[in-house]
């Protein structure tokens, strides 16, 4: 068994914090909204759990964007490789065969993580796109809607509140649907745990071919 | 011849009988009265305390007309059996009353009719025939008609208290006092020299309508003599003349120059006339009272100021001639005179509501002077009483819900801080309440509110008095303040101007009347508009001009906002407004030009309508104004991220034996 050391720790730190504010976040949202029919806790108490997440969300990703940018890795992982675009759909097609047959007939998975190369194309475009524009987006909504009058020049650049909320509503649509297939993904190692308890040690584990 | 004879001594006898009359026919009655009624000094003392002589002078009653006549013919209750008898007698008048009854036994009241004046007089019983008659020495009328001056002829009878009753059932009183005419430029003037259409002889009877149709004829008489030109040679008096009569300066009989000093203060050269019930006329018929009381200016704020401080163009050398269609054109030019000074507040007038109603011609509606008066130019200000009272004269509503307040119990209270109607709708710039910002005025005299609120009203982790002002920002302090029902209010706005649309411009930019309006808004005609009435409205006005809908919470009923409660009562409960059911009704609201906005109730669910986002993109009350069909698509991701998952780990345990077979085969 080959271990490859792919999550360090200033990223599982910040995988799970952000792992269990997304979860808590996605339900108090739910609260407030369906706050008629959802009785898990009172208004006032899902508000300040969202209040005080959001803002422990907004200093993890900071975590996160300086660990990537002082590290130097941000680019060499999150950027898919727009130079060779002709092999990087190849890729992705490849990766999505996978996913949609090849893991079902015993395939080996093409993409082979590596400190440098974490992200098989698929993620690699997926985490760039929620880590550089749609997380940023549900943080900035979000803090609009936490005090609309003190980011009154934002409500106004979005063109109006209801712009701001369907923006940040829609994105805990998206969020709640990314989150569950993100689990589900993350039960397709070699073993169904062995994603997971990657993201704890550290290490992930490959069976070495024979 | 012997007949003829007999029959001229007879005839001579009779003659000589007639000219002897008093000496030979005084009947021993009539001596037997003298016996006593020829003392001088016989006298009576009334119940009035006046005396009564009861000297009659024999020799003149018997030259007078009824010297011929028994003492009993007129005072027919006297006998020598039953006189001297204590006889109570009230007054001197009285007396003359009830002797005079006597005179109808030979002077039948017909015949006194004849004379169509006299009749008038004898039938009003105002005055008794004695009074003009005279009693014991009644000459002959004839003779004294002859001889009278035309002046005493008249006062023969106008001395006496007569009156005259006019068909609008004024009286007017016909006494003239001869002391008064004695005082009169006019006090060597014959009474017909003005009143030349009487004689002697003559004497019309005039039918005046009322008081002023009675002035107004008199006044005719004078410009016999003062004609036009001489008038004009003093426009000021001129004016004066041509509307109001001359009697009211001048007098009736104790006719007066009214000599004006024009070296005197300005305000009393002014007040030599205006102090006087003048008036002016308009075009429109209507008439204004252009009198000052002196009392008014002395008491108001401008006692101070001279009349020309205010009316420009007048002064003792200048009284321009001006005439107005109307009161209403009279008072909008009252405001310029104001505005001479006091321009901020007109300014801020002329943008309220009230100024719109009055251009709208709702006369109700206050200028300058229907609250500040037109001379009495109160101290508003200063006096809380009428800071008060005075809008109340016509808000009569709003102030009994005001007095249940706790705004009115500290002005009970004499709180000097307590707020009147001005103070959170200020004076002059009053507005329709949806543009009026009051809760900023609120602000002015709770200054503490913000921090008071931020005590709990904030969001962690930061306690931010901005997420107070959100808070005010939509919902109007009485919503929280106020208990009872709550409205969300949509009002429609010019999206560009950013001001509120009136009815009048959406009738026309609709192409529509104004009062077709309402059916297109509500067109199934329930009264409420549902939330496809209501896009269905706004796409159609969309397609015209460039709308939308500015949102607020506020009380059911405008005038609940008055009843603001103690602090204890106060809404603190988010989920109040923060929940998709919360008990809200809908307003939808759209300004009129000079008046109450026009409100229509709306179905809420509109809120939760997608169209809502770009038509109320302002208003937004957490869990109130959600958009539904970001539930629907939220139930979706979960259904559809949970379909993904499951889906695939059935493809996978369905290919599990491929797999198998695969690694087998390896």
């Amino acid at each position: 068994m080959k271990k490859v050391y792919l999550h360090p720790l200033p990223v599982r730190i910040w995988h799970w914090i952000n792992a269990i504010s997304f979860i808590i976040l996605i339900i108090t949202g739910a609260q407030i909204r369906f706050g008629d029919t959802l009785g898990l806790m009172s208004f006032e108490t899902a508000v300040d759990i969202h209040s005080w997440l959001g803002f422990i969300l907004l200093a993890n990703y900071f975590i996160w964007l300086f660990y990537y940018l002082f590290s130097g890795k941000l680019f060499k992982i999150y950027i898919p490789p727009f130079w060779k675009p002709v092999d990087f759909i190849k890729r992705s097609i490849k990766q999505a065969k996978y996913y949609g047959y090849g893991i079902m007939v015993g395939d080996k998975n093409p993409h082979h993580p590596t400190p440098d190369n974490k992200f098989n194309p698929m993620q690699q475009l997926s985490y760039l796109m929620i880590m550089i524009l749609l997380i940023p987006l549900q943080i900035v909504t979000g803090l609009i809607l936490w005090d609309p009058h003190l980011f009154s020049f934002l409500v106004e650049l979005a063109g109006g509140i209801q712009i701001v909320s369907l923006i940040h509503t829609a994105l805990w649509v998206f969020f709640s649907a990314f989150i569950i297939v993100h689990f589900y993904l993350a039960t397709l190692g070699h073993t169904p745990m062995a994603h997971i308890k990657a993201m704890f040690t550290g290490y992930e584990e490959e069976p070495e071919e024979h | 011849m012997r007949a003829i004879i007999v029959s001229a001594v007879v005839i001579l006898c009779f003659l000589i009988s007639y000219f002897y009359p008093i000496s030979e026919v005084s009947s021993q009655d009539t001596k037997a009265c003298f016996k006593c009624h020829s003392i001088k000094t016989l006298k009576k003392k009334l119940e009035s305390a006046e005396t009564l002589s009861l000297y009659v002078d024999k020799s003149k009653f018997e030259s007078s007309v009824h010297g011929a006549l028994d003492c009993s013919s007129c005072h027919p209750d006297i006998s020598l059996k039953n006189h001297p008898t204590p006889k109570k007698i009230q007054s001197k008048r009285d007396y003359q009353r009830r002797i005079s009854q006597n005179c109808l036994t030979c002077h039948p009241e017909n015949a006194l009719m004849k004379p169509q004046v006299h009749g008038k007089i004898v039938k009003s019983k105002e005055i008794s025939c004695a009074e003009c008659h005279g009693s014991h020495y009644i000459g002959s009328m004839k003779n004294w008609k002859k001889t009278v001056k035309v002046s005493q002829y008249c006062l023969a009878c106008h001395k006496f208290e007569i009156s005259k009753t006019l068909p609008s059932k004024e009286k007017i009183s016909l006494k003239v006092s001869e002391e008064e005419i004695k005082r009169s430029v006019h006090k060597n003037f014959e009474c017909i020299v003005c009143h030349s259409d009487f004689s002697k002889i003559n004497h019309p009877i005039y039918n005046f309508k009322d008081k002023v149709h009675y002035r107004v004829e008199m006044t005719k008489i004078c410009t016999k003599c003062h004609t036009d030109k001489e008038l004009k040679k003093n426009p000021a008096h001129y004016a004066v003349a041509k509307t109001t009569p001359c009697i009211q300066c001048h007098g009736y009989h104790e006719v007066k120059s009214v000599k004006v000093v024009k070296t005197a203060p300005e305000s009393q050269y002014c007040l030599n006339c205006h102090s006087r019930a003048i008036s002016m006329k308009m075009k429109s018929g209507e008439s204004l009272s252009v009198q000052v009381k002196e009392s008014d200016l002395l008491a108001s704020v401008h006692k101070k100021l001279k009349c020309s401080d205010c009316h420009k163009d007048f002064s003792p050398t200048q009284h321009p001639i001006r005439t107005f269609d109307s009161v209403a054109e009279y008072r909008a030019k009252a405001k310029e005179i104001c505005n001479n000074c006091h321009k901020e507040e007109v300014g801020k007038y002329d943008k309220s509501i009230h100024a719109q109603a009055l251009v709208k011609g709702n006369l109700q509606s206050p200028d300058c002077l229907k609250c500040h008066g037109y001379h009495t130019v109160a101290g508003i200000k200063t006096d809380r009483n009428l800071r008060m009272g005075l809008c109340a004269e016509c808000h009569k509503k709003e102030m009994e819900t005001f007095k249940l307040s706790i705004h009115h119990e500290a002005f009970l209270q004499g709180k000097q801080n307590a707020p009147v109607c001005s103070s959170c709708h200020n004076a002059h710039d009053v507005l329709t309440t949806n543009i009026a910002k009051i809760s900023d005025l609120c602000i002015k005299c709770h200054k503490d509110v913000k921090s008071a609120h931020n005590k709990w009203l904030w969001n962690p982790p930061v306690r931010l008095s901005s997420f107070v002002d959100t808070h005010f920002a939509s919902s109007s302090c009485a919503s929280c303040h106020v208990k009872g029902q709550k409205a969300v209010y949509l009002t429609l706005y010019e999206k560009r101007k950013n001001k509120p649309f009136t009815l009048e411009e959406v009738a026309k930019i609709l192409n529509i009347d104004l009062e077709k309006v309402k059916e297109k808004i509500d067109i199934n005609k329930d009264k409420k508009v549902d939330s496809f009435e209501l896009w269905q409205f706004i796409d159609a006005l969309e397609t015209k001009s460039d709308v939308k809908l500015v949102g607020r919470i506020d009380v059911i009923e405008p005038n609940e906002a008055h009843k603001i409660e103690t602090k204890k009562v106060a809404v603190k409960d988010c989920d109040v407004c923060h929940n998709p059911k919360a008990d809200f009704k809908g307003k939808l609201e759209i300004n009129k030009e000079g008046a109450k906005p026009f409100r229509i109730d709306f179905d809420t669910k509109a809120l939760n309508s997608a169209y809502a986002i770009p038509n109320i993109s302002d208003f937004y009350v957490l869990g109130t104004t959600k958009i539904q069909i970001l539930d629907i698509l939220f139930l979706l991701a979960l259904f559809g991220g949970i379909a993904v998952a499951v889906g695939h780990i059935a493809l996978r345990a369905l290919t599990a034996p491929i797999r198998r077979k695969r690694r087998e085969g390896k």
